[in-house]
């Protein structure tokens, strides 16, 4: 059952190690509508990681709430199942086991529990590695089994913090195929935070942008799909990259060098 | 690359880890022969300590005679001749220790393994036990049995109490280190103590544990000792290597609906597996060591004690065979565990390329 994500005044204040206090979100409202794909752009250290982890459950607020339909966010749960950044895959778990993680959790039967595993390793193309260990995978392979592992839980809502940021262009490309056909199969809400203007473009409906903890825009991305070279190179792209770099401080002379 | 080249790979993976193999037995064969060439060096008479050590083998036979020359080596009065000698049963020791082990054998003298029980469980208690309720008597030492003579009874009862004590140690150390990660409130009370023990050298603590607790019920000090300072080493790599798994993993899992019951089976126990395992390994190369230790402090059977009574007959002529023969066999033995607990740790951490090395 697909819910609205509100994010109703949200702050959260961190205490610097010199005492300071450090807005990581300054008042943040907005509305996700149920199916939509959020990506969430800016600069290191403006707040997109702690918007993601709020939402997680996994840092409580300042001020302000996250709701999930009626259901305000208080902790951690199955229903905002997490992408991370960094491998967060169980190295000491077969591929098949890391995926059937979140179902034994959630107690789901054996029967229902090894069909789901097989349909997502084969959504994500690890049918033949479910044997495996991590460690005999590619970084992109076991980013897939992350995903794999968060579809399979049957999440609302996926949140994805810089999922593909460490891998080469090529993998990265072939991964936004993948995660665009499971989110059209699925229609699950998706945030992805990203600091890549481009992979914002191929994926996303909507991007938020935020700049010093604020939300500086919101920008509606409605370019057809595929969003293949020849449609990311349209006026529309280009007129939505400038407003990005505008709003990040950035000219286009500067994101060229970049 | 062709499917061919693809073959030719896997070969030379195949025939890369077939290399490694025997390349660490070979390792482990010279090691040997230059464990036992040193020592026939160190017994040699031009060797300052040839009255000290003696050679660890018997003369070569005649060299016409290549099989009976070979079977010199084990049956002339090396130490380690020495050693098979008096496994099972031995005359010299039955005159000389007959003063050392009054208490061998007290009331159930034909049942091996109700003896061996009732050494974990402390002779002097079934003694007294036997006296207090009118059971059978202590067993004169004119009766006791051979076995009771050699050094396999002893050496067994050793090994079984050090293995018992880290057994209870690790037990007791994972139990309770893995139960804080669960329940803060228990890291808080037994890290201060834990923190404060374990500063204190553990030879230390070792006297102090056979006059607290006396030297006629070893389930108090070898066992207690052993299993104490297992306890304490398991308690803190348990806990090092819970810390040192990746907070983004534990977030994780409690993102994809994991409950602390969940985590603590599929990722904590798993996760900290490797460096449990070689907490552990640590904590019984010293649990040898230390159980040794307190039986040459006191305790009436072990073979700490033979190296006790050993010690004191170190002018005798078998005395310094006997010496090295017994540190032989318990570094040997340790050796031993070692290598199979080497085997289990590295099936157990398979999964990690790290443990993949660990393997022999």
């Amino acid at each position: 059952m697909s819910r609205v994500v509100s994010f109703e005044g949200l702050w959260c204040v961190f205490e610097h190690r010199s005492g300071q206090l450090v807005n990581a979100l300054h008042d943040v409202n907005f509305e996700v509508q149920p199916g939509e794909f959020v990506c969430v752009v800016g600069r290191s250290g403006h707040g997109k990681t702690t918007l993601l982890r709020v939402l997680a459950g996994l840092q409580p607020p300042t001020a302000g709430q996250i709701r999930l339909g009626e259901e305000v966010v208080e902790g951690p749960g199955a229903d905002r199942a997490m992408v991370f950044q960094q491998d967060t895959v169980f190295p000491w778990l077969h591929v098949r086991d890391n995926v059937e993680f979140g179902l034994r959790a959630l107690k789901v039967d054996d029967e229902e529990r090894k069909s789901t595993t097989a349909h997502w390793l084969d959504a994500v193309g690890l049918t033949d590695f479910a044997d495996s260990w991590p460690r005999e995978l590619s970084g992109g392979m076991r980013k897939r089994v992350a995903l794999a592992a968060a579809m399979a839980v049957g999440s609302d809502v996926i949140l994805m913090d810089e999922p593909f940021g460490s891998l080469d262009y090529f993998t990265r490309r072939n991964l936004h195929d993948v995660l665009l056909d499971l989110w059209e199969e699925t229609q699950k809400t998706i945030f992805f935070v990203t600091h890549d203007i481009e992979e914002a473009l191929i994926l996303a409906d909507r991007v938020i942008l935020l700049a010093e903890g604020k939300l500086v825009d919101d920008i509606p991305v409605d370019l057809p799909r595929p969003r293949d070279e020849d449609v990311r190179a349209s006026a529309g792209a280009v007129d939505i990259t400038k407003t990005i770099l505008a709003h990040l401080g950035i000219t286009e002379e500067e994101a060229t060098q970049v | 690359m062709t499917s061919t080249d693809v073959l030719d790979v896997r070969a030379k993976a195949q025939r890369d880890k077939r290399r490694r193999r025997i390349a660490s037995i070979v390792y482990i064969a010279i090691g040997i022969t230059l464990f036992f060439v040193a020592w026939v060096l160190l017994s040699l008479e031009a060797s300052p300590w040839h009255y000290d050590i003696p050679p660890p083998f018997g003369a070569v036979g005649p060299f016409q005679d290549i099989l009976q020359g070979v079977w010199g080596l084990f049956r002339e009065e090396g130490a380690i001749a020495h050693f098979w000698s008096n496994l099972g049963t031995s005359q010299d020791m039955r005159i000389k220790f007959v003063h050392a082990c009054p208490d061998l054998h007290p009331a159930n003298v034909n049942n091996p393994f109700r003896q061996v029980a009732s050494s974990l469980m402390g002779w002097k208690y079934t003694s007294d036990t036997a006296a207090l309720t009118g059971g059978p008597l202590p067993v004169p030492i004119g009766q006791l049995p051979d076995y009771c003579y050699g050094y396999g009874i002893h050496l067994v009862v050793t090994i079984i109490r050090i293995l018992l004590g880290a057994a209870f140690g690790t037990i007791a150390g994972l139990a309770i280190g893995l139960s804080s990660l669960v329940f803060p409130k228990v890291a808080q009370v037994f890290t201060p103590i834990a923190s404060f023990f374990g500063t204190a050298p553990i030879f230390i603590a070792a006297p102090f544990f056979v006059i607290w607790f006396g030297v006629e019920v070893p389930i108090m000090t070898t066992i207690g000792l052993v299993t104490f300072y297992t306890t304490l080493l398991m308690y803190f790599f348990s806990r090092r290597a819970a810390e040192n798994i990746p907070v983004g993993i534990v977030e994780s899992a409690l993102t994809l609906g994991g409950t602390p019951r969940s985590i603590f089976r599929w990722v904590y126990l798993p996760g900290t597996v490797p460096e449990i395992a070689g907490g552990f390994r640590i904590a019984l190369a010293g649990a040898w060591g230390l159980g040794v230790l307190v039986e040459v402090l006191g305790i009436q059977v072990g073979g700490g004690h033979l190296i006790d009574i050993w010690r004191f007959l170190i002018g005798q002529l078998q005395a310094p065979s006997a010496l090295v023969a017994l540190i032989t066999f318990y570094g040997v033995l340790a050796v031993v565990v070692d290598a199979l607990l080497l085997v289990i740790i590295r099936y157990l951490t398979r999964w990690s390329e790290a443990g993949r090395r660990l393997g022999l």
